[in-house]
């Protein structure tokens, strides 16, 4: 009988056959933490080892927060050189131009590889999906005993199948597709499951719109999610893996799924997901003239150059009508927008554009909302609060649908504008 | 009896004759506040006038550029304070986050001419003394008083006069001078008094350099820093600020028998890098003897020095080091304005610093503080463009070196406190 | 014991206390005097708990350019709310001096101040007697006098009417 991804991924990795349901113990080939470094060395000197298992295992990437805002984020930074000094880890993207969100980091890098085991003291660490890895996010604590014993463990989970046909109409992409399909199946529609994307839309879909998809597994209760590791992943990696132990692996033809789903991206229209939830589906029209006082445009979801393209297609010669943030995924991703000319048409539209990072999205950095206000935004959760104030509304929505918000001050429909 | 700068403006202001020592009324131009202390403002200004109306909503403005865009809740609620208030009065100058430090932000939108008498939350708004404006940071109640009269007293000071001529050596400039200036005069040199600078070396330079130059005057207790715009600085402010700069040019500069309680001269040629070492602007040494100083940070911009001119020193700077950085120093570049930031991205310098690692945000105040871009924690030591560096300023325990952009690039190249010099042989 | 005869303990401070050391840029968010109060001297080493020590009453003790920095009111707020009923300095920073009598909160300028501090001739802790309205203050512990001057022009009628806005509006009724 055949084997989902994750089976023969932890299969591999447990260096014997396993079945969903089974439980194994794997050492992962890369941990990656942010900011949080700090706090999970404070555990991981309580656990009493030493030493971290094997320091090149390891990748801090320094993005919530950063420059550092306050002093308790300054103090946080400082701890983490100090530990990434104390136990040499060579993988440390400090508060340079050679940073950027985490995510964007671990693929851009080259630690985002086919067949890989990563895991990620942050929940949307599932995004390595996109290169073909089976990562995940997971706690605090876990994180430390992972760096202690170099093990963790999985219940291999079972895997839900989305086969996506079809193409995109004009004003519509990826991210659309992602909150249709969470808000059809619901925040645990998925839950702990293995989330695999199939379909020749998908082999159609450059590596920036399958890191969206990957990215918004969590939002489902995914445990994982991933696309095939086809021509295209293998061209984006070579050159530059951070390991050889990679391996292409893809679900055999006849794997058994606890659930399948069918998807034509023709039958898609922009939407957004409404507050406070991500699977607040709606389509564009329901929500179109809705009063906002801030766009941002950022993310590990949706702010690579491909994003930053279709953003600056819509606001090019134009002002937008709002507060209008742009914060690219990495500094790699700022430098190519400002080659491109794309940095001169928002700075010209009169957005913010600021340093690669985080950004708002958690309420850390850089465009906190204040009480009553409305933001539309192309990050990958809105729950109450999340982004400032508890008394303010998140929409979520796709570049193009930010951009032509932006423009008009209140929700709007990209396809109006393009 | 001739009249100084500031006599004569503020003659113009109030409509008097005044002597030194008067306390007079003047007639504001301009009252800005900025998202720290305009929210502290505008509740004041409600309660006292029970939600009444200001008294010319064309004379206000505001600028948010301490937390751009805003970090903590409480700052966006600031914010949304202003902005809320703003809407209420009718008061369109609102410069929100997507333009960068308010001082500069108001002149390069043409709203600052010789003579005009400007309000701010900020103690570095007398910069604009660079183009010969009686600009003054003042606190939220005086702004409180403005907004209902349109008018605030102040005291008639005494004026210094210095003299300055002289070129600047290669790795040597205008920063280094307002440096030498600090360390001579010392925290309260200039108490209370206006300054007016003249000779070749002022008429000769640049917007950005008279901009640094009275950057500090504050530093040295004096009131504002007077510079009455020539040459390109004339012409670029009258393309901005309109053809009564002219006027104001010929109005109001000193009297040639103007008195003065101070008549200062200083040669440029021969100076050295300088720096304010930890913790007062006013510790001031040579670079060269500073030299070697460990360094965790490095921080270039400010309202002192974020302009576009500023930030091509420091390229020149790294041009001349290869576009290297050290690996042990942090290196961010904040510009002062988001038309700054433009120009940066034209002459391809942003490109150029990200290649060496360096970072480039978006323009702020944020440098200057711990809240924002760059705090230090304990025990880490910054090397900054700003204009204080009082022990945990921008991060508790955390110590300041200020300097010019050219010793802060060198020292970002070199990992250490370094001479310019030394690189750009 | 007069009105205007004030007794307490001292705390004593340098040259130079710049507005960050008497309160810090990153509390500049909080708009409610009250709730300022407890950020008092923060960021002044040696005496990060004054504003859990300082009891109402007690002085706050300068040298020369007290207040020297920023023009953020909140480091006047900060004082007056904790209930340190006058600052004696050597001289204020001009910012400073505006706000404090921009809210009608006292200040005297007391020539000597600064040596007198560097010389040991008034210390943390001592019991100080000030007469806000002659300028005379005495150190209890040691007996050593200074002279204190209060402002005089138009700042003294501002001060006189408790702060500026309500000087505004007593001249505005008697029009």
């Amino acid at each position: 009988m055949g084997m989902t991804f994750a089976e023969k991924v932890l299969g591999k990795a447990a260096g014997y056959a396993v079945k969903a349901g089974d439980v194994v113990t794997v050492e992962p080939h890369f941990c990656m933490s942010h900011d949080n470094a700090a706090p999970i060395a404070k555990t991981f000197r309580k656990i009493g080892v030493p030493k971290v298992w094997k320091p090149d295992h390891l990748v801090f990437i320094l993005d919530h927060a950063i420059p550092a805002p306050t002093d308790e984020h300054a103090v946080n930074h400082k701890e983490i050189r100090e530990f990434v000094e104390e136990q040499g880890i060579p993988h440390f993207y400090d508060v340079t131009s050679k940073g950027g969100v985490c995510h964007q980091k671990m693929c851009e890098e080259g630690f985002a590889l086919p067949g890989l085991i990563i895991i990620g003291s942050d929940s949307h660490t599932c995004t390595y999906g996109a290169y073909g890895a089976f990562s995940t996010g997971i706690g605090r604590s876990e994180m430390a005993a992972a760096w202690a014993t170099g093990k963790i463990w999985f219940r291999v989970p079972e895997s839900l199948k989305i086969t996506v046909k079809g193409k995109f109409n004009k004003g519509v992409s990826a991210k659309d597709l992602i909150l249709k399909i969470i808000g059809d199946i619901k925040a645990d529609g998925a839950d702990y499951m293995s989330v695999e994307f199939h379909g020749p839309a998908i082999s159609e879909m450059t590596l920036a719109e399958r890191m969206t998809l990957c990215n918004m597994g969590i939002e489902m209760g995914a445990k994982n999610a991933v696309c095939p590791p086809d021509q295209k992943v293998l061209d984006a990696i070579r050159g530059i893996e951070k390991t050889n132990e990679w391996e292409a692996i893809w679900a055999d033809e006849d794997a058994v799924y606890a659930k399948e789903l069918t998807y034509d991206l023709g039958e898609l229209v922009p939407c957004v997901a409404k507050p406070h939830t991500v699977d607040n589906y709606a389509p564009i029209e329901e929500v179109k003239g809705t009063k906002i006082h801030q766009a941002f445009l950022g993310s590990c979801t949706n702010a690579r150059i491909e994003d930053l393209r279709l953003a600056a297609d819509i606001l090019k010669g134009k002002e937008v009508a709002v507060r209008t943030i742009v914060i690219p995924a990495s500094w790699r991703v700022y430098r190519q927008a400002l080659d491109e000319g794309l940095l001169e048409i928002f700075l010209d539209a009169g957005c913010v554009i600021t340093n690669p990072g985080c950004g708002p999205c958690m309420g850390n950095h850089e465009g906190i909302l204040a009480p009553g206000e409305a933001c539309i935004s192309t990050a990958n959760r809105n729950f109450k609060g999340r982004m400032g104030n508890k008394d303010s509304f998140i929409y979520l929505a796709s570049p193009m649908t930010v951009a032509a918000s932006a423009l008009k001050g209140e929700i709007a429909d990209p396809r109006e504008v393009l | 009896m001739g009249k100084t700068m500031i006599q004569k403006i503020i003659q113009r202001a109030s409509g008097k004759e005044v002597q030194v020592g008067d306390r007079v009324w003047c007639r504001i131009d301009l009252s800005t506040a900025r998202d720290f202390g305009g929210p502290n403002c505008v509740l004041q200004f409600d309660e006292v006038t029970d939600k009444g109306k200001v008294w010319d909503p064309d004379k206000i403005a505001f600028t948010f550029d301490l937390q751009a865009p805003a970090h903590a809740e409480k700052v966006a609620n600031n914010q949304k304070i202003i902005r809320d208030f703003a809407k209420r009065q009718g008061i369109t100058k609102v410069f929100d986050v997507n333009w960068g430090i308010g001082q500069h932000v108001l002149l390069e939108n043409g709203l600052v001419k010789p003579g005009d008498v400007i309000l701010g939350t900020d103690s570095h708004m007398n910069l604009l003394g660079g183009v010969g404006a009686f600009a003054t940071g003042v606190g939220n109640t005086d702004i409180v008083a403005s907004w209902i009269n349109g008018t605030l007293w102040f005291r008639v000071p005494e004026t210094m006069k210095i003299t300055v001529s002289g070129t600047f050596a290669k790795g040597v400039c205008m920063r280094d001078f307002l440096t030498f200036l600090v360390g001579k005069l010392g925290a309260d040199g200039m108490f209370f008094k206006a300054v007016e600078f003249y000779g070749e070396t002022i008429e000769k330079s640049t917007l950005a350099d008279r901009i640094t130059l009275c950057s500090m005057v504050t530093e040295m207790s004096g009131k504002v820093g007077l510079i009455m715009p020539n040459g390109e600085v004339l012409d670029w402010l009258v393309k901005r600020a309109g053809m009564e700069v002219l006027d104001r040019v010929q109005t109001l500069k000193a009297d040639p028998d103007a008195v003065y309680s101070d008549d200062l001269h200083f040669d440029v040629t021969g100076l050295e890098p300088m720096a304010s070492c930890p913790d007062a602007p006013d510790n001031v040494k040579t670079v060269r003897e500073a030299a070697g100083a460990h360094i965790d940070q490095v921080h270039i911009g400010s309202c002192s020095n974020g302009r576009f001119e500023d930030i091509a020193a420091a390229f020149e700077v790294l041009k001349a080091a290869n576009f290297q950085i050290s690996d042990s120093v942090r290196t961010i570049i904040t510009p002062s304005t988001r038309e700054v930031m433009k120009q940066c991205a034209e002459a391809g310098f942003i490109q150029k610093f990200l290649e060496a690692g360096v970072i480039f945000t978006n323009p702020t105040c944020s440098l200057c503080t711990a809240e924002h871009y760059g705090v230090l924690p304990g025990g880490d030591v910054g090397v900054s463009t700003t204009n204080r560096n009082f022990i945990g300023k921008v991060g508790k325990g955390s110590h300041t070196y200020l300097v010019s952009p050219m010793t802060a690039m060198a020292s970002a190249v070199k990992g250490v406190l370094t001479d310019p010099r030394d690189i750009l042989k | 014991m007069e009105q205007n005869v004030l007794r307490g303990k001292a705390w004593v401070f340098t040259d130079d206390v710049d507005t960050d050391l008497i309160y810090h840029n990153k509390y500049l968010a909080e708009t409610d005097p009250k709730k300022m109060a407890q950020y008092s001297f923060e960021y002044y080493p040696g005496k990060e708990k004054f504003a859990k020590e300082a009891k109402p009453g007690d002085f706050v003790v300068a040298g020369r350019n007290f207040g020297t920095g920023s023009s953020r009111e909140h480091a006047v707020y900060c004082l007056k709310e904790l209930g340190i009923p006058v600052v004696l300095a050597e001289s204020f920073a001009r910012i400073y001096y505006r706000n404090a009598i921009n809210n009608g909160y006292p200040v005297l300028f007391v020539k000597g101040l600064s040596d007198a501090i560097k010389e040991g001739k008034i210390q943390d802790g001592d019991e100080l007697e000030v007469n806000i309205s002659t300028g005379e203050i005495k150190d209890l512990t040691n007996g050593h006098t200074f002279h204190g001057d209060a402002v005089t022009d138009l700042e003294k009628d501002i001060m006189a009417s408790g702060g500026l806005i309500e000087y505004l509006k007593a001249q505005a009724a008697k029009k």
